[in-house]
């Protein structure tokens, strides 16, 4: 067997030399692109860490190591032939294409200024969510190729993300289920796969990779170290397209960019290279979900795998909190376990399912307070090319998958018009993600909450307003017993923002009311911590990759920081919501408008 | 069995584990919906602010789709509940009861209200408990701007 999680010294030498090789020269490109573009900075003081640039160099360091232990990877599998039909690679095939998803994934040259990879906002060692604690903390989203063009939500985990189905509509249940994105708009309704669609999204989302044509993936494969790779397995041939000279150029320029004048496929390609290049990006999204549901990024090899098998043993406050997430804390009700729900506390029903994906592929509105620090909110004026990522301000409300039915701002377009009357029915409502792996964090910031011990700041929901599992875990405990008529930042005198005061949601309508006063105590909240922590992966076996991390965890003293407890985590970065307006009409006057106004 | 025999038995084991089809078990099943259903608790008031008003009650486990919608009809006449408010929830089929909790946002302050309360599939089948009709008074206090 090839694949192993232990990486040799041969590899990692390998690896090196080629982290070496891929860093010098984009660095260098990239610089030399960026000379003369001033950075786009509309944010007001504060709003952008400090660290940022900083931090940024250094995830592209390990994406720079993960891309070069893969194409060691790569180099090391055995030939493999073509057999059968359908020809299949055989032996090898099956590697062979998880590999080139992962060297897909970590290729920064897949953006104009060759300086973002996929991974750069998904990083193993952070459940493939986001890799700076300082960006989790602040403004949630990650800065794109063009800098700072920032994404207006946090990076959703990668893992278990392929076992999603393709977007329905149950008419029998009323709900939708499956898709991919907070919002579901990668349905899944062309490949038939909703994780293959989402990889399409950020190499052409104009605040991330930012390609301003999707032909431009086809370009850069052509010149990209594992071309042979994707060749090999998608066929000799496929990649030769005949690009005009202007691509390069083209490629080189941010999506948005005003020179496009709106088009979304600037690059001219006759209609025979255009379905070619097409044929290309799906294969593109192919080969990344099968990475992504590989064992290397979707392992099911937690604590609670063990415990399945009968080959762990939970300490009783994970016993506990076990117990809790099925019962009184109602959570399998939406983060499906394989196993039933009693009230009592005590498990009666049969094992379901032996992979458990803590999720019900559906979508909620837990209704989550605006998020002040979100740097969308700011990104109000162009950028030096003409861009402008949100002319709505605060103007802006995050209806999620009612605003992907209605093909709206911030989304993208709907293929089913049978679905657009019930967007009234789901304004608010944003993917029910896997707990699995919530709690992962590097090895040397053991835990994602504030306190004593070093950790690695996170952000939780959509839009990262919550800072801490403790703090999601008491958001569903007491959101409705703690409720004020107030935005973030603005909570009464006497009382602690997400403590004892929870301002209003963003979006009111369609409110799930499963949780919001559950009646758990403090200790019970934190047993149900203890639990989400035995979801993590890398407990049965090694989790590839997850030695990557070179940033520095976050640390702070309780005796000096009142805010230094998980409870009242990233409270010190709080700032006050300014005057919302109303919400913008082309987001809540899109017909079918909400079911009531949304302030 | 040695180490590298050892991973494969392990690989083979997670490839069957993923090659098995997980969506039919882990998507929320439609459960048989109860023959008769009853209101074991409440409904009552949960929480009354001048902002914020929220219903709660307690049934037997009715069935059927997972989610469900908490209905609530009220109004200022006993004999005209003209006003609907509904939330969802969602149903756990092994679950004796389930807990309907309904918000109604921004009640006129110092006013009696007058309710009843009843739930339903997400697809509008009635679940066939419904209430006496009750009242409540909203705080007199000023609304928080």
């Amino acid at each position: 067997m090839k694949r192993t999680t232990s990486i040799g010294g041969w590899t990692i030498c390998a690896a090196g030399i080629a982290a070496v090789l891929l860093s010098s020269g984009p660095v260098a490109a990239q610089n030399a692109r960026n000379k003369g573009t001033p950075s786009y900075n509309p944010y007001p003081p504060g709003i952008l860490p400090g660290d940022l640039n900083s931090e940024l160099e250094r995830v592209l360091r390990e994406v720079d190591l993960v891309e070069g232990r893969a194409l060691a990877r790569w180099h090391a599998l055995a030939a493999s032939g073509v057999r059968g039909q359908p020809p299949t690679l055989q032996n090898t095939g099956t590697e062979l294409i998880e590999t080139l998803g992962e060297l897909m994934n970590f290729d920064r040259n897949m953006s104009p200024n060759r300086n973002e990879a996929c991974m750069s906002c998904h990083m193993p060692y952070s459940g493939f969510s986001g890799p700076i604690p300082s960006v989790n903390l602040t403004i949630i989203a990650y800065p794109g190729t063009a800098h700072f063009r920032v994404g207006k939500r946090v990076p959703q985990r990668h893992t278990y993300a392929p076992f999603f189905p393709v977007l329905q509509y149950n008419q029998t249940q009323g709900l939708f289920f499956g898709g991919n994105f907070f919002d579901s708009r990668a349905t899944g309704f062309l490949l038939r796969n909703p994780d293959a669609e989402q990889a399409q999204g950020p190499p052409v989302d104009t605040q991330e990779m930012g390609f301003p044509d999707a032909a431009c993936v086809a370009f850069r494969l052509t010149t990209a170290a594992y071309r042979p790779l994707f060749e090999q397995i998608w066929g000799a041939g496929s990649l030769n397209i005949k690009f005009p000279k202007s691509t390069e150029a083209i490629c080189d320029t941010p999506g948005g960019a005003s020179r496009f004048h709106g088009s979304a496929t600037p690059i001219p390609l006759t209609a025979e290279d255009r379905i070619k290049a097409n044929e290309v990006y799906g294969h593109w999204g192919q080969s990344i979900d099968s990475y992504e549901q590989s064992v290397q990024v979707s392992s099911f090899s937690s604590k609670f795998d063990a415990f399945l098998a009968g080959k762990y043993k939970m300490t009783a406050d994970e016993m506990a909190g076990f117990k809790l997430f099925n019962g009184k804390g109602n959570c399998n009700s939406c983060h499906l376990d394989g196993r039933g729900t009693s009230m009592s506390g005590q498990d009666i029903s049969v094992a379901a399912q032996v992979n458990p994906l803590f999720t019900c592929f559906g979508s909620a509105n837990e209704g989550v307070p605006l998020n002040p620090r979100d740097a969308f909110y700011y990104q109000t004026t162009a950028d030096s090319y003409g861009f402008i990522a949100n002319p709505y301000g605060f103007g802006y409300r995050d209806l999620g998958l009612g605003t992907f039915l209605r093909s709206g701002f911030g989304s993208g377009p709907n293929p089913n018009s049978m679905w657009n009357k019930y967007a009234p029915t789901v304004d608010g409502q944003m993917q029910v993600s896997t707990a699995r792996d919530v709690a992962m964090t590097p090895a040397q910031c053991p835990t994602t909450e504030a306190g004593s011990t070093p950790y690695f700041q996170k952000a939780f929901f959509h839009n990262g307003y919550i800072k801490s599992l403790k703090q999601l875990v008491h958001f569903y405990n007491t959101r409705d017993k703690y409720a004020y008529p107030v935005t973030s930042g603005h909570c009464p005198p006497g009382t602690i923002e997400k403590v004892t005061c929870w301002p209003m949601p963003e979006v009111k309508n369609n409110i799930d009311m499963t949780s919001g006063n559950l009646g758990l105590t403090d200790k019970e909240e934190d047993q149900i911590v203890a639990f989400l922590r035995t979801l993590t992966d890398g407990f049965t076996r090694p989790y590839p990759n997850m030695d990557t991390f070179t940033g520095k965890c976050m640390i702070c003293d309780p005796a000096k920081d009142p805010n230094c407890s998980p409870s009242r985590q990233g409270n010190g970065s709080l700032i006050p919501t300014p005057p919302l307006p109303p919400c913008a009409a082309a987001i809540c006057g899109v017909p079918p408008v909400p079911s009531s106004p949304i302030p | 069995m040695n180490t590298l025999q050892f991973k494969v038995a392990i690989g083979i084991t997670i490839i069957g584990l993923l090659s098995s089809n997980p969506m039919r078990a882990q998507v929320s099943p439609t459960t048989p919906k109860a023959p008769s259903g009853r209101i074991i608790q409440g409904p009552g008031i949960e929480t009354s602010k001048p902002f914020l008003t929220i219903i709660r009650w307690t049934t037997d486990n009715p069935g059927g789709s997972p989610e469900h919608y908490g209905v609530v009809h009220y109004g200022g006449d006993p004999k005209n509940l003209r006003e609907i408010a509904k939330s969802p929830i969602r149903l756990n089929p092994d679950h004796a009861s389930t807990v309907f909790r309904v918000r109604l946002d921004n009640l006129k302050p110092g006013t009696t209200y007058y309710y009843t309360v009843g739930s339903m599939e997400a697809n509008g089948a009635d679940d066939g408990t419904t209430s006496a009709v009750q009242k409540f008074t909203t705080s007199s206090e000023a609304r928080t701007p």
